[in-house]
């Protein structure tokens, strides 16, 4: 490689990311812990500064650069900016939370961007290594802010067990692209591709692969039965970092599986999407059936999650632009969804008190008629109910799997989205039907008012206006497609 | 402007005001709301004329496209379209203008009413509805326009929903057109499954002739015609729409509704939507003689047997009712002989006097203080110059009177069904022979029973007064509304009621007599309505005997139906003026004939018995057996009961230790690699 | 048989066995001992497949750095390793079962003729004075840049992690400052109060009062 030949324009983002970040992270040391507010207006700017990056080298085509290790494609930048998007949200909710917890520190944010500072290195990924590298810088980050609660029993004890089993998943990772890099003698995603369709790769080691890495990335999602890790971790961290490990690292993961086994592992697919099915099949019973059981409101979320992983892998297995599109929806709107859920939760809770329960909700509306009100968008968008964001998301998923013939699937589908309806509505009966059994104020900032209603109403203005933003998704995914 | 903008600006006007009248006319007060619907209307009314006109100075062409398209499901492609030919036209023109006369009218009639905004509002969103109907490009937006003006029917016939017989009714109107729109439906689907998968009126009518002698199996080894199936499950929504036998029930009862509303919805242009319909789809039942000849025979007994019931009503705004029911049947009778035009022409003629008809009862009720007896009115001709004047021309109108519009049309059907060569078509012409006679005689003892005669409000009004109850005004507070004192005096109308009065009686004179010519025997409908002149020959041959409207009016002097309807004006005025015994006399001798004719033939007891109490009793089977039994015990909560089991279960496995969780990841990867290379591993 | 692969044998053999005594052995301090021997076994794997620097680093890293730190952890804290042995007889057959049928699956597989790994051929040897750490370090700072950077990345990572984590002011510390010492004024610790001369008729309140201003 020349140097001359580098060509760092595509690469700008995340250069000016960590570069702000690091600058971040010394001017913090200089700042007492009463001015911290400016460490989080400066993230919020780096945040900014980034997305506006993000938007002005944005090419509508796919850009290889830092020898064909880093790609700037249109689904990457969409999905960048999405979670860009989606850390300054959960940076403004959980201002005030994490003032409350004694977490309102340096390293909170700083790991935020190291997270994404990874996430962005995901998505962007076009070799094993940089995807390899990407996955353990978010991992790393999030093991960190889970335990950031240092004297918080549970906390300690989720970024623990997250901790230990991401490590097992990582080791499954990388055993799978070792095969896949014995089979094909290559690394690079594309070069990959072309391999197998060449032939002259060993399908025996290929698929022996592909089983490892499907695991490893199903960890990643928490699909079943590589989920174990997620109620625990849900409930174990503070909100504000359950959150983080919520929302934007579901899109990393979806780019993230979306670049091996798509991209790279083109010539699979009947495989990987059998394997897809099972786990979807799995994860959308399971997620489902176990949140009716349970009486924590993130825990159940928790499961929630997993069901709707499943439902994200339905999309991917349909193996068409259509199901990618769709799933790609499906991850966007689904994150935007857990930041409106999560973010009530917030604003519910106060300094030494969790609003995790769901008894904490009963009688809401009559505390609060309009946080009960966005909760109960988010609920109905959850459980797909039209004309909420949510239904077009399960619509569109289900419509890419019919296409391609596995209608028993998509029945199967309906009816666990039916099963599910059933705890989302209880949500929705505690907060409007039951009495109140906490009386105490609800007091918000109001900044995180403005932007916590704006995302729960942005629910239903995608619900009934999904056009564009799906349009996008196909478009972003057609070019993506066309580099195969 | 281009003519969509047009097109869409004629829909959309009306639902304008609709919505502002509707949404803030709590806001805007009552003067406010009815100005901005009249000026929707009045758009409305205004292009339409032009784009009338347009069609008929030639400059306008036929226009065919879709305006939005609303979802895409499959490939198929549902769009809001218009189609607007000169038949649309035509129709846009009557809907639009019979309306505007409406909303003028109800200024005076609701003046009191607290409902006021919300009368406007309905039927501002009426008017739109019937627009979208008429304008359809695909049956998908014409089976919306039917729903939405079904929908309208139903709130505003219930508009007094505080008096119990006004909901029965409109419930009943709801129930029995669900019966006929479930049979629209069914054609709908047939239509969408065999017809080359489209919706579009021109994709439908082209892939039509390439089905005419294609057959279905509905219950196996019976074949039926693809086409005949299909038209009569059309027809049977028609049948609901437009109050045929056996689907007319409702219409009488919907007369609870406020006399405007009859006017415009119950008489002049919803209940002839179905036969629209049927005119737009000519090109479908020209094919199947079995379903124009089902057509015919509904319409014949609608025409001849619920004019008989004309005949015994007391209440003004039932016999009017019951005159509409039976020239709907002439209607249906002329679509059954293929002229369709002839048809459209009575339907144009027909909105004009009978809305002119029903608005004259209106003002006369108004005159009466709300008192709708017959029996408690006479000689009002004195006191309601302009509305004694204008109901006489609407009757002279509706009886077929020469030079008149609706003899032209009146006759145009009796003709056209004379030289049809349908199997039932001789049955039918003697219907309507007999038919001709009994409107006149029902609609001048209306006449002579309102207008003359002595002045019975004085002396009846306490015997009668018990009777009347059912229709007065809701408000308890205005008590004076139960008719007139022995003292009062009738009074004529304010300008707002008689200028529709006199707006409408110009067309019902004169329409027919210029209109008849391009309408029937010109080529008006060329390309709108298509007639198999080889097979159904009638319209061919009754315009080759047509000389224009003066000889055709002279020329039936010497026919049969004038001679019918003047004998039945003289026996009314003998009847009701000069002997007012022999009626009495003869409904003692012909108790049981009056009994059965009172009880409408014991229809409403057949239907109330057989149908409603026993889907009564069947919805209550389903119920226990369906609901409590399988659906709440088996599936609802046994799947509950499953689903907790199994939720429990899964919990449990959710241990919180490391080491299982671990475990359970092994497990799946192993998993995966057995299920993957069994065959390898097994070798 | 060639002495490569004689060494090669005995190399896996030693570190098979070291890889099961880290599981059994009781005394935690023997298991890590036996994990510092699989540790140099597969340094010497290394060596065998001409990749010296890699065996360096790994004894270097994983001896030198994790594993001393490792014996630091197992013997400052006392962990009684018994007690965390305790399930270990009662999920060994299930962990057994489970991981004989892993191995023996991926045995099956890999030794089956399809993966026919016996085509793959070792890399060509390289010339004598070839080095090692001059191509690492070539592909490191021009191909590999990405990763080496992001590698860059994630040890900074670490770093705060480890720092937000452990480091921790003590509430009940006592520290004493010698600055704060330094710098004090007698204002700061004494106060002069003026007392009347006079006994007023008050006296023990007045007292009170003096002792709680004092």
């Amino acid at each position: 490689m020349n140097w001359a030949d580098l060509n760092l324009v595509p690469v700008m983002p995340e250069i000016f990311l960590i570069s702000a970040l690091s600058v971040i992270l010394l001017l913090d040391l200089f700042i007492s812990d009463a001015k911290r507010g400016i460490t989080y207006g400066l993230s919020l700017l780096t945040l900014a500064g980034t997305a506006a990056l993000q938007v002005y080298t944005f090419e509508p085509y796919a850009q290889y650069t830092l020898s064909n290790m880093f790609v700037a494609d249109p689904l990457a930048s969409l999905v960048k900016l999405a979670m860009y998007g989606a850390t300054a949200m959960i940076l403004v909710y959980s201002r005030q939370y994490a003032a409350d917890r004694d977490m309102f520190k340096g390293e909170f944010f700083t790991l935020a961007l190291f997270a994404l500072f990874g996430m962005n290195v995901m998505v962007s990924a076009s070799h094993f290594l940089s995807l390899y590298m990407g996955l353990e810088l978010l991992s790393l980050s999030l093991y960190a802010l889970i335990a950031l609660q240092r004297d918080s029993v549970p906390a300690t004890e989720a970024a623990m067990k997250y901790f230990v089993l991401g490590a097992l998943a990582s080791g499954l990772l990388l055993y799978g692209m070792s095969m896949v890099y014995g089979a094909t003698g290559t690394l690079e995603i594309a070069a990959i591709a072309k391999s197998i369709h060449g032939g002259s790769a060993n399908q025996l080691l290929l698929v022996f692969g592909l089983v490892f890495l499907v695991a490893g990335l199903a960890f990643k999602l928490g699909a079943v039965p590589f989920h174990m890790w997620i109620p625990d971790v849900y409930q174990g961290s503070p909100t504000a970092i359950t959150l983080m490990i919520g929302a934007a690292p579901k899109l990393a993961a979806f780019v993230f599986i979306f670049r091996i086994l798509v991209q790279g592992l083109d010539g699979l697919t009947g495989d990987w999407q059998s394997m897809l099915a099972i786990m979807a099949v799995l994860s959308m019973a399971i997620g489902n059936i176990t949140a009716i059981a349970q009486t924590n409101l993130k825990r159940m979320l928790a499961y929630s999650t997993i069901s709707h992983m499943g439902f994200l892998l339905l999309g991917l297995l349909a193996g068409n632009e259509q199901g990618y599109s769709s799933a790609l929806f499906y991850a966007v709107t689904y994150v935007l969804t857990t930041l409106a859920s999560f973010g009530v939760i917030m604003a519910l809770s106060r300094a030494g008190f969790e609003c995790d329960k769901l008894e904490d909700l009963k009688g809401l509306n009559s505390r609060n008629s309009w946080y009960a009100a966005l909760m109960l968008l988010t609920m109905f968008s959850l459980a797909g109910i039209p004309p909420l964001v949510g239904f077009y998301a399960k619509f569109a998923v289900i419509k890419a799997i019919v296409d391609i013939g596995l209608v028993k699937l998509a029945v199967f589908a309906v009816a666990m989205s039916l099963i599910g309806a059933f705890y989302y509505l209880r949500v929705v009966k505690h907060m409007y039907f039951d009495e109140v059994q906490d009386t105490s104020p609800i007091v918000v900032r109001g900044d995180m008012q403005l932007v916590l209603s704006l995302n729960a109403l942005a629910l239903l203005v995608l619900g009934v206006l999904p056009e564009r933003l799906i349009e996008i998704c196909v478009e972003a995914m057609k070019q993506s497609l066309t580099v195969l | 402007m281009d003519m969509k903008s047009l097109y869409l600006l004629i829909a959309l006007a009306p639902l304008a005001g609709s919505l502002i009248a509707g949404l803030f006319g709590w806001a805007i007060g009552r003067r406010a709301s009815h100005v901005v619907t009249i000026l929707g209307v009045a758009v409305s009314a205004v292009l339409s004329l032009k784009v009338l006109s347009g069609f008929i100075s030639g400059q306008t062409e036929v226009f065919n496209g879709s305006v939005y398209t609303w979802l895409t499901v499959g490939g198929h492609e549902y769009a809001v379209g218009f189609l607007v030919d000169k038949l649309t036209a035509m129709m846009m023109v009557v809907v639009s203008c019979v309306s505007l006369m409406v909303h003028i009218y109800t200024i005076g009639y609701m003046q009191e009413d607290p409902g006021y905004q919300r009368f406007f509002s309905y039927i501002s969103l009426f008017t739109f509805s019937m627009l979208m109907l008429v304008m359809s490009n695909n049956f998908i937006q014409l089976f919306f326009g039917w729903e939405a003006v079904g929908l309208v029917s139903y709130l505003l016939i219930g508009f007094w929903f505080k008096r119990p017989t006004a909901t029965f009714a409109n419930l009943k109107a709801f129930l029995v057109n669900r019966v006929g729109d479930f049979g629209f439906l069914l054609g709908i689907g047939l239509v969408l499954a065999h017809f080359g998968g489209s919706l579009n009126y021109n994709d439908v009518f082209a892939a039509a002739p390439a089905l005419a002698n294609k057959t279905i199996q509905i219950f196996p080894g019976v074949e039926w015609s693809l086409m005949t199936v299909t038209c009569i499950l059309l027809f049977v929504g028609a049948m609901g729409k437009s109050a045929q036998f056996p689907l007319h029930v409702w219409l009488p009862d919907s007369m609870e509704g406020p006399t405007p509303i009859s006017a415009l919805i119950h008489a002049a242009t919803m209940v002839t939507a179905g036969l629209f319909m049927v005119s737009r789809m000519s090109p479908l039942f020209e094919m199947s003689d079995t379903a124009l000849n089902f057509v015919m025979i509904s319409g014949t007994i609608t025409a001849l047997f619920m004019g008989f019931l004309g005949i015994v009503q007391n209440d003004i705004k039932k016999v009017v009712a019951y005159s509409t029911l039976s020239q709907l049947g002439y209607m249906t009778v002329a679509l059954g002989a293929s002229a369709y035009s002839a048809a459209m022409f009575h339907v144009m003629t027909h909105a004009f006097f009978k809305a002119l008809l029903f608005l004259g009862a209106g003002s006369v009720i108004m005159g009466m203080h709300h008192d709708q007896d017959m029996r408690n009115m006479g000689g009002l001709r004195k006191y309601m110059p302009i509305t004694w004047i204008t109901s006489l021309i609407g009757s002279l109108a509706l009886i077929g009177t020469p030079f008149f519009s609706g003899f032209y049309s009146k006759d145009s059907i009796i003709e056209a069904v004379a030289a049809s060569h349908l199997p039932f078509a001789g049955v039918a012409y003697w219907a309507l022979i007999i038919g001709v006679f009994v409107t006149a005689f029902y609609s001048f003892r209306m006449y002579f029973l309102v207008f003359h005669g002595k002045e019975r409000w004085m002396e009846n009004h306490g015997a009668h007064h018990g009777h009347d109850d059912d229709h007065d005004d809701e408000e308890p507070s205005t008590d004076h509304h139960h008719g007139l004192g022995p003292n009062d005096k009738p009074h004529e109308s304010p300008w707002v009621v008689t200028l529709p009065l006199l707006a409408l009686a110009i067309p019902s004179v004169l329409i027919g007599f210029f209109a008849i010519e391009p309408l029937l025997f010109g080529d008006f409908f060329k390309g709108a309505i298509t007639i198999d002149a080889l097979k159904h020959p009638g319209m061919h041959e009754l315009a080759e005997e047509f000389h224009g409207p003066v000889a055709m009016a002279v020329h039936a002097l010497s026919t049969l139906p004038f001679w019918l309807a003047l004998s039945g004006v003289v026996v009314a005025w003998f009847f009701y003026l000069k002997a007012p015994q022999i009626p009495a006399a003869i409904k003692q001798q012909f108790s049981a004939v009056h009994k059965v004719l009172e009880n409408k033939y014991y229809l409403d007891d057949l239907y109330f018995n057989l149908f409603a109490k026993g889907a009564r009793a069947l919805g209550t089977l389903f119920w226990k057996v369906g609901d409590m039994l399988l659906i709440d015990g088996l599936m609802v909560n046994g799947t509950a009961k499953l689903v907790g089991v199994f939720s429990r279960l899964t919990r449990k496995l959710q241990t919180g230790f490391i080491y299982s969780y671990a475990t359970t990841m092994i497990i799946g990867v192993l998993g995966l690699m057995t299920l993957w290379f069994a065959g390898i591993i097994l070798r | 048989m060639s002495f490569p692969t004689v060494v090669f044998y005995v190399l896996s053999a030693i570190l098979i066995f070291a890889g099961l005594r880290v599981i059994t052995a009781k005394n935690p301090v023997h298991a890590a001992l036996y994990l510092v021997l699989a540790f140099f076994t597969s340094a010497g794997h290394w060596l065998l497949l001409e990749s010296e620097f890699l065996a360096i680093s790994l004894v270097l890293v994983y001896v030198g750095a994790v594993m001393v730190l490792f014996l630091f952890v197992v013997m400052m804290l006392d962990i009684n390793f018994e007690k965390l042995r305790e399930g270990f007889w009662k999920n060994a057959p299930l962990a057994g079962t489970v991981g004989l049928i892993m191995v023996g699956e991926m045995v099956l597989i890999l030794m089956s003729p399809e993966a026919s790994l016996g085509s793959y051929k070792g890399a060509a040897p390289l010339a004598a004075d070839a080095s090692n750490i001059r191509e690492l370090g070539r592909l490191i700072y021009t191909t590999y840049l990405w990763p080496f950077e992001l590698a860059a990345v994630v040890l900074l990572v670490g770093m705060v992690a480890a720092i937000a984590l452990t480091m921790r002011k003590r509430k009940d510390t006592k520290f004493v400052n010698p600055g704060d010492q330094v710098v004090v004024r007698r204002d700061d610790r004494v106060r002069l109060v003026k007392m009347a001369a006079v006994k007023r008729s008050e006296p023990v309140a007045e007292a009170e009062s003096a002792d709680q201003q004092a």
